[in-house]
């Protein structure tokens, strides 16, 4: 029998019930909305806290001396750079590269007469297009000069919760490169504010000849932070660098935490893609088991028509897909149009939820989905895939009916 | 007449739980091309399953059962639906039709099924809907016609693959006396123009008086086989 005539058996059937057949597409298509949903959300906070962390934090590339670790945040002459300027030359030559700069790092204890905060320094050039994002995400006034002597900037959530306004003075401690604690007093000449809580809690900026001399580490520096033209022309940066004898770290090394908890992350949610789908799955195999059993008399028809067993599975398996296509259709849509909303108008989370992630996940209190049309495809040729699966009971009972007592059903 | 159908000591029995029923016992009984038969007997002595074993639909216990002399005894579920496809057409007492296909589609499903080409599928579709009166009935589906019309429509149905031979289990059951008539004539008709043989089960003495033969069951035996000289209806 041709394919074309059994959709047609199969597709007049779904009209038989209506109702049945809306509410298990419309199952299907909330499921595969829900999904869409989820997997947009979850692919917008990956690729968003990749991307802060990358803009506020790590850079595209880092340049580090063979000895340096970031755990420590070392300060020895041994473990920093000395000679930057050749490095950022070198940099400035590569076309991927949109800008090099030096960094220095350091551990500091931030005091008013109140209270005090740990926190991490930054010491750093204010004219480098590195800084750009927290330039944008300044709030209150100014952005740091080269040859600010006392200058510095903080988050703004930091100066809320330790009271403090810009012009206010504060006294910073970092233990410098001999081990010796040194203190020193500055003012707050503007604010920042990122939409990352754990940036904009721990944050200090100064300029880095500061830094260096109150660190005693004279003209080194941590690292060179390199931020690239494209994401993806890391590897050919990295090659460049490759004789140096430094460090080369990439985006990926320098965000190796926060990658690896999002990929456990994953397959938790994975585990709920699961779930759904089943949940999907059932209601199929209930639906088109409820139709079998109401037609079992019009299949022993069929049957003694000369319809073998294999034609009436093929009906059945044509109805799971008519039914499924259709879900996945409207689902398709809803989750789109769903998508379309979250990823302009994004959901905030607060900022406490934002936090909870911890140093090692840059995300924003605001999150939004993100277009993942990869994704959508699999998720539709997996529910696709799982309602025809579903079908293969009611189709099998289907095709293995007696024609005899099929014929004898009321 | 070349034989359509010889059973030979058919046996077949039911069996639920510990009780055993001979449905039909060592019946031999020979049905020639283009027959026009009434199975005639008491409720329960076995003229539907002597139906559904003539047509293939399941298998005797015991015994034989040839179909244009080939021996169809052992065959597997598969091949008795291609026996049923191409050489047997079947009416019911409910009127069986496909709810969700109309009248011509109804009739047309067999054809589907047996792969016969779309220009003559419309023309044999249409022709025997207007054997059967029914052709300005063809969009309708089985619920926007009468009990009547759907039994002639499962007529037109049964005769569509042009088949050896027609089993009707009490088609007149459900019909009235003006309507079972119809069905009657338009069988007796379609007999003498196609040559299909017709077998019908049936309690009711107007169909029993258009028949050329008639057999008589009790208890799952031929107790008479009486073939009757042309008569006047
Ligand atoms: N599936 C079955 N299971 C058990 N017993 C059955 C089954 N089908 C038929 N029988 C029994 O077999 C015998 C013959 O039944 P059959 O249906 O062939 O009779 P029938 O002549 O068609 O009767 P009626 O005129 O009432 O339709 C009966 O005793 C019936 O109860
Ligand atoms: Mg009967």
């Amino acid at each position: 029998m041709p394919l074309h005539k059994l959709w047609v058996l199969a597709f007049r059937d779904l009209g038989r019930n209506r109702r049945r057949t809306l509410l298990t597409m419309t199952a299907v298509a909330l499921g595969l909305a829900l999904l869409m949903v989820m997997n947009s959300f979850i692919a917008g906070i990956m690729e968003d806290s990749l991307q802060n962390s990358i803009k506020l934090r790590t850079g595209h590339l880092q340049l580090r001396a063979p000895s340096y670790s970031e755990d420590e945040r070392s300060l020895q002459w041994g473990d920093l750079l000395l000679d930057p300027e050749n490095l950022i030359a070198q940099a400035a030559t590569l076309d991927e590269v949109k800008a090099a700069t030096p960094v220095l790092w350091a551990n500091g204890i931030l005091a008013t007469v109140n209270e005090s905060a740990g926190l991490q320094v930054y010491g750093i050039d204010p004219d480098s297009p590195v800084y750009d994002p927290i330039r944008t995400a300044l709030v209150n006034g100014s952005f740091i000069t080269p040859d600010d002597r006392s200058g510095i900037l903080i988050g703004e959530r930091l100066a809320t919760m330790l009271g403090l306004q810009v012009g206010s003075k504060v006294s910073l401690t970092i233990v410098d490169s001999e081990g010796q604690a040194d203190e020193a007093i500055f003012s707050i000449v503007g604010m920042f504010a990122t939409g990352i809580p754990t940036y904009d809690e721990s944050a200090v900026l100064m300029p880095l000849t500061k830094a260096q001399g109150l660190t005693n580490t004279n003209r080194r520096v941590s690292a060179v932070v390199l931020l690239l033209n494209d994401q993806q022309a890391t590897s050919e940066v990295v090659a460049a660098f490759r004789s140096s004898g430094l460090q080369v770290l990439t985006w990926q090394d320098l965000n190796q935490f926060f990658i690896q908890t999002m990929q456990t992350g994953m397959a938790f949610y994975v585990l709920l893609d699961i779930i759904v789908m089943l949940i999907v799955a059932v209601i199929i195999a209930n639906t088109l088991l409820m139709s079998v059993f109401e037609r079992i008399r019009e299949m022993g028809i069929l049957s003694a028509l000369g319809m073998k067993g294999r034609h009436l599975m093929q009906m059945m398996l044509l109805e799971a897909a008519s039914l499924s296509l259709a879900g996945i259709a409207i689902g398709l849509g809803l989750g789109l149009a769903a998508v379309a909303y979250l990823a302009t108008a994004g959901i905030d989370f607060g900022s406490s939820v934002a936090s909870s992630g911890g140093d090692a996940i840059a995300l924003g209190s605001t999150i939004y989905a993100r277009f993942v049309p990869d994704v959508y495809v699999g998720l539709s040729l997996a529910t696709l895939l799982i309602t025809l699966v579903a079908a293969l009971y009611p189709a099998w009972y289907a095709a293995r009916l007696e024609p005899v007592a099929a014929l004898r059903e009321a | 007449m070349a034989s359509a159908v010889q059973l030979e000591h058919v046996s077949k029995r039911y069996r639920i739980g510990t009780v055993e029923t001979i449905a039909l016992d060592k019946v031999d009984l020979t049905i020639a091309e283009g027959e026009f038969t009434a199975l005639v007997g008491p409720s329960g002595s076995g003229k539907t399953t002597l139906l559904q074993l003539i047509g293939c639909l399941d298998k005797p216990d015991e015994g034989t059962v040839r179909l244009q002399g080939q021996d169809i005894t052992r065959f597997s579920a598969n091949q008795r639906a291609d026996l049923r496809r191409s050489r047997i057409g079947f009416i019911f007492q409910f009127f069986a039709l496909i709810p969700v296909l109309t009248a011509y589609e109804n009739v047309e499903l067999p054809l589907l099924l047996s792969g016969v080409k779309p220009a003559e599928r419309r023309t044999r579709v249409h022709a025997l809907l207007k054997a059967v009166g029914l052709e300005d009935r063809a969009r309708h589906r089985p619920d926007q016609l009468s009990g009547g019309q759907q039994q002639r429509v499962a007529i037109a149905r049964a005769l569509g693959p042009q088949p050896l031979l027609v089993l009707a289990d009490e088609p007149t059951a459900n019909l009235d006396t003006a309507n079972g008539q119809q069905a009657m004539e338009i069988m007796q008709k379609l007999n003498q123009d196609t040559g299909t043989a017709f077998i019908f089960a049936t309690h009711d003495p107007r169909v029993i008086n258009y028949a050329r033969r008639v057999v008589t069951l009790t208890d799952g035996r031929v107790i008479e086989d009486s073939a009757l000289a042309e008569h006047a209806v």
